[in-house]
């Protein structure tokens, strides 16, 4: 007899095939677990900052707040004692501009790696990723006396500066690997359309880069909001420091005060980089697959 | 409007020589096609041609004018690639409009244009797609659309069908070869495919190893090729060759093989022919006729073979058959079903046997 297509009992099925997939309690209770475990610190920020000092020396660390009225006060004190409008002005200059071009200069590096007939290209891309071979920390003391030679030490531009410079290596890493992947023929086709290398690279090229570039952007401006070495020995001053040079207050002659206003001060940090990631997720997300039509 | 002619082409990467001093003279409105085996510097060819190759050696005329060191954009040619090429992030109409506006065409002449290439390739409800939302046949129209709004001298193909799958490629080849008619644009044209080389070239330059094995039309380089390597790649399915000699009866000339007797016209070898010389024969597989299929050529010779293997086309078969130690495919018209092992008698068109020297592989025929 001839098999009815319309008798078929889909539910069971699909019943079927979703028991397949089902994984045992036992793991879905591991992973829980160490889901808990892996947010115990944030929960302990995200109670502390409702505390005021004094209830927060009164009960245990890890107790409910009383209520969400301190929070206010907490912020307000936390960005005064900080200073931390200066400090976050000066790195989100930092940040923005510092990793914007970064990722432009790596952009163009990575052009004439994949794209124009250098001699020494691969010569060319190891110098440039030398610069992330070794530990920052070796480039410290030559930067502090170079930069005080030339009068850079405490400023916006000297910053920026290094800022600039230390962020270039992994964009250009991730970007020759993406620009390689372009095919050559739409650049060959844009040079017979009339393009000039310029033309290629800006209109061609650069516009099929963007989600990449924006990932790493976003990479090295995080790397830049969060660093707090470099700017404490280049760039202490007041108008100068990063915001997380700012929070070093807290540990220093302010060290007396509770653990619930650093905590606000350090989520105040670290709100911006995490705005900022969702704003642009979307294209980071896309950035970290090379896709071509 | 162009003639191209090209003057001991040669391309050298490091010490490699891809093409070997070619000679080619493309008048105008012509349709090239260069076919070859891959590697057979074909590419090169024409990348050279299109100025995305330095020219190693030689000069290239584009309508007299020496164009070997004018950059792409000044040569007035135009390519189709085989990728397409397409600017992933522009549109259709953006795509179509990119070269124009690097060349400050005015707007009225560039709407002219772009509407002209629209119109001819149908590209109309795509404009505003990226290339991604199109598929691969109206990719390749968009890249077509590309070359033409650049109203150039000369067209350049490089393996433009080759990503389509085998029906899209059928049509496009027709398309083809009509907007080139319409257009009377020069074209030069690769691919590896002696199908597409066949139906659409005006010339074929068949290419081995950077060297030029062969030019003439399709028919002389089907029906007269002038070596073995050129009788082997163009014809589908390959063409049959039997080792053999040349004897000699008097006047008489004959190819001789275990297996096989076929009289020779010693006219059409202009003398070349001796007792004894080693040559190979070949035959097509339309030559080699199952008695009872199709017309029985002139002559009384004739094989038999046992079936090995069959391939049923529908309008046709091909029979793969073995007749003592050497394997052959013959064309069956009207087929019917043949069972393996099945032993036929094979009709043989002795007078469109090609013969071959056996060491130098060159065609000895004069005629």
């Amino acid at each position: 007899m001839a098999f009815d297509i319309s008798t078929l009992d889909l539910d069971a099925i699909e019943r079927r095939e979703a028991a397949k997939h089902k994984g045992s309690t036992l793991k879905l209770f591991a992973a829980i677990g160490f889901a808990l475990l892996w947010i115990v610190p944030f929960y302990f920020l995200a109670i502390s900052i409702f505390k005021s000092s004094n209830e927060y020396s009164r009960n245990p660390p890890l107790a409910l707040p009383e209520g969400i009225a301190p929070l206010w006060d907490n912020v307000t004190r936390a960005w005064e004692l900080g200073s931390m409008g200066q400090a976050m002005m000066n790195s989100a200059f930092y940040g923005t501009v510092g990793a914007s071009l970064a990722v432009f200069f790596a952009a163009m590096a990575a052009f004439a790696i994949t794209r124009l007939d250098i001699p020494f290209r691969n010569g060319w891309f190891m110098l440039i990723f030398a610069g992330t071979v070794f530990p920052f920390q070796m480039y410290l003391i030559p930067l502090f006396f170079g930069y005080q030679k030339l009068g850079l030490l405490n400023s916006h531009m000297g910053m920026l500066l290094f800022y600039t410079a230390i962020c270039v290596p992994f964009p250009t890493l991730v970007l020759r690997n993406f620009m390689s992947g372009l095919s050559r023929e739409m650049d060959e086709a844009a040079r017979m359309d009339g393009a000039n290398e310029f033309t290629v690279f800006f209109r061609i090229i650069l516009p099929n880069t963007i989600g990449p570039m924006t990932a790493v952007f976003l990479l090295q401006f995080t790397w830049i909001w969060n660093d707090m070495l470099f700017s404490t020995v280049l760039g202490n001053r007041l108008e100068t420091r990063s915001i997380m040079n700012a929070l070093l207050v807290f540990q220093g002659s302010y060290s007396s005060i509770g653990p619930n206003i650093v905590l606000t001060a350090a989520l105040l940090a670290s709100l911006p980089s995490i705005v900022l990631f969702f704003l642009l997720r979307r294209h980071f997300m896309q950035g970290l697959q090379v896709q071509q039509s | 409007m162009a003639d191209v002619k090209v003057r001991e082409l040669v391309k050298v990467y490091g010490r490699q020589l891809a093409v070997r001093g070619i000679d080619l003279d493309i008048p105008d409105g012509a349709f090239v096609v260069l076919v070859g085996p891959s590697g057979c510097g074909k590419s090169t060819t024409l990348r050279m041609i299109a100025g995305l190759e330095n020219i190693s050696h030689g000069e290239l005329l584009i309508n007299g004018k020496r164009a070997n060191d004018l950059p792409s954009r000044d040569r007035g040619v135009a390519m189709v690639f085989q990728t397409y090429a397409l600017y992933p992030h522009l549109t259709v109409k953006e795509n179509l409009a990119f070269s124009l506006k690097l060349a400050k065409v005015d707007p009225a002449d560039m709407d002219r244009r772009i509407d002209g290439a629209i119109e001819a390739l149908e590209l109309q409800p795509y404009l505003d797609r990226r290339p991604f939302e199109l598929s691969g046949g109206q990719r390749q129209r968009v890249a077509m659309g590309r070359a033409i709004v650049r109203e150039p001298d000369v067209f350049l193909f490089d393996e433009p069908l080759s990503n389509l799958d085998a029906k899209l490629r059928n049509q496009m080849r027709v398309e083809i070869k009509r907007l080139q008619h319409r257009l009377g644009v020069t074209t030069i044209y690769v691919t590896h495919d002696q199908i597409e080389a066949m139906t659409l070239a005006d010339v074929i330059v068949v290419m081995k190893d950077g060297e030029i094995a062969q030019q003439g039309t399709p028919l002389e380089v089907f029906e007269s090729p002038a070596n073995k390597f050129v009788a082997s790649f163009i014809g589908s399915p390959q063409i049959n060759f039997f080792d053999g000699v040349i004897k000699q009866n008097g006047e008489n000339f004959a190819f001789v093989t275990p297996e096989i007797t076929i009289p020779l016209d010693a006219a059409s070898y202009g003398g070349a022919l001796t007792d004894g010389q080693r040559v190979t024969g070949g035959l097509r597989p339309e030559d080699i006729i199952p008695q009872g299929h199709g017309m029985k050529p002139d002559g009384e010779i004739s094989i038999r073979g046992e079936i090995t293997l069959t391939e049923l086309l529908g309008n046709e078969s091909l029979l793969f058959a073995r007749c003592g130690s050497v394997d052959f495919v013959a064309r069956m018209q009207q087929p019917r079903i043949v069972a393996d092992g099945e032993n036929l008698r094979f009709h043989i068109a002795g007078s469109r046997l090609h013969l071959f020297d056996a060491d130098t592989e060159v065609s000895l025929r004069t005629t």
